[in-house]
């Protein structure tokens, strides 16, 4: 009787006991799941090498954080409607110049559109006009966000990332990280 | 307010009479973006792409993964890499963290015919997605034929 009691109390309130002890010691719970944690494969010729070829971004002010892709400026689009269909993108974006280029990629399951378009446009200005204009408009009763797809990168990352995380990436077996502050 | 922790790598590949074939592609939170293609055969060299994406792809990337329910999965039912090569998805959302490994997956026979064919299917079209858009990011910005 009195033992029934006794795991009736260490394991109901166990789990609320440890969620406790690891908020005062101020540690983020990481949930971890998968097999390739325990897989030691180590390859050092994919993303975690080195020498990538990066498009030069040309420090001209003019063009803010936006870069320059190898023939024109790429305009992200998102908040698509399902429904919406390449020519509902041109009437709405081509007012502002020439579409060179659409891509609007399709849920693999579904067969409707993902939700988001890429266009790409000649010059800045016209990427700029039509992100100006059309964020925030909506396209079949959904709200549009617009902005460049592709921007200048961080500087003090770059530079920081390749000695501070060698292998790049979230590797499962990197150590010596101070924990992060807690939740409360 | 630190940004949320957040970083994706996707790899597929083999090891075979052409060496090691494989792509891999990775975001991270600050919009880093690599991507590496490597096929040896008919002395096709290794492709190396990096880029800096906007907070809006960022965040169009969380939604497209928030939305498939990929986190609630777990890997331990797909079928285990083999000689035809492997899978690796690796995804890093906020204080969860998940790498995920499984064989290649031809088509949707293989999903329907595994253990877990709920689980599998939501990693083959999320991949299916990603590769998409990782594709579309890479034709657009470079002009090049990214496979």
């Amino acid at each position: 009787m009195s033992d029934k009691y006794a795991i009736d109390l260490s394991v109901k309130p166990g789990d609320d006991l440890q969620d406790e002890e690891m908020s005062d010691v101020q540690e983020i719970t990481i949930k971890r799941k998968g097999r390739g944690f325990q897989s030691g494969d180590q390859r050092g010729d994919g993303v975690h090498g080195s020498s990538f070829e990066k498009l030069n971004s040309n420090d001209d002010n003019a063009t803010g954080k936006a870069v320059k892709s190898v023939e024109g400026w790429i305009v992200l689009i998102t908040g698509v409607h399902e429904e919406a269909t390449e020519e509902d993108i041109q009437d709405k974006f081509g007012e502002f110049g020439e579409i060179q280029n659409i891509h609007l990629n399709l849920d693999r399951r579904t067969g409707f559109v993902k939700g988001y378009a890429l266009i790409e446009y000649e010059k800045f200005s016209e990427a700029e006009a039509a992100i100006q204009a059309m964020n925030g408009e909506k396209l079949l009763d959904q709200t549009l966000t617009c902005d460049f797809a592709f921007v200048k990168p961080n500087d003090d990352r770059g530079r920081k990332g390749f000695t501070t995380r060698s292998r790049g990436g979230y590797n499962s077996r990197r150590s010596g990280r101070s924990s992060s502050p807690g939740r409360r | 307010m630190p940004a949320e922790e957040f970083y994706v790598r996707y790899y597929s590949g083999h090891q075979g009479r052409y060496g090691h074939e494989f792509i891999e592609f990775e975001f991270h939170a600050d919009g880093r973006c690599r991507y590496a293609n490597n096929s040896n055969y008919r002395n096709d060299s290794l492709i190396k792409k990096e880029m800096t994406v906007s907070p809006l792809m960022i965040k169009e990337l969380k939604r497209i993964i928030d939305e498939s329910e990929i986190m609630k999965e777990d890997d331990q039912k797909w079928p285990k890499k083999n000689v035809v090569g492997k899978q690796e998805l690796e995804i890093r959302f906020g204080n969860e963290h998940v790498s995920f490994e499984t064989a290649k997956i031809g088509s949707l026979v293989d999903v329907q015919g595994s253990e877990d064919p709920e689980g599998l299917r939501v990693f083959y079209y999320l991949v299916q997605d990603l590769k998409c858009l990782v594709f579309s990011l890479i034709t657009l910005h470079w002009k090049i034929k990214p496979i």
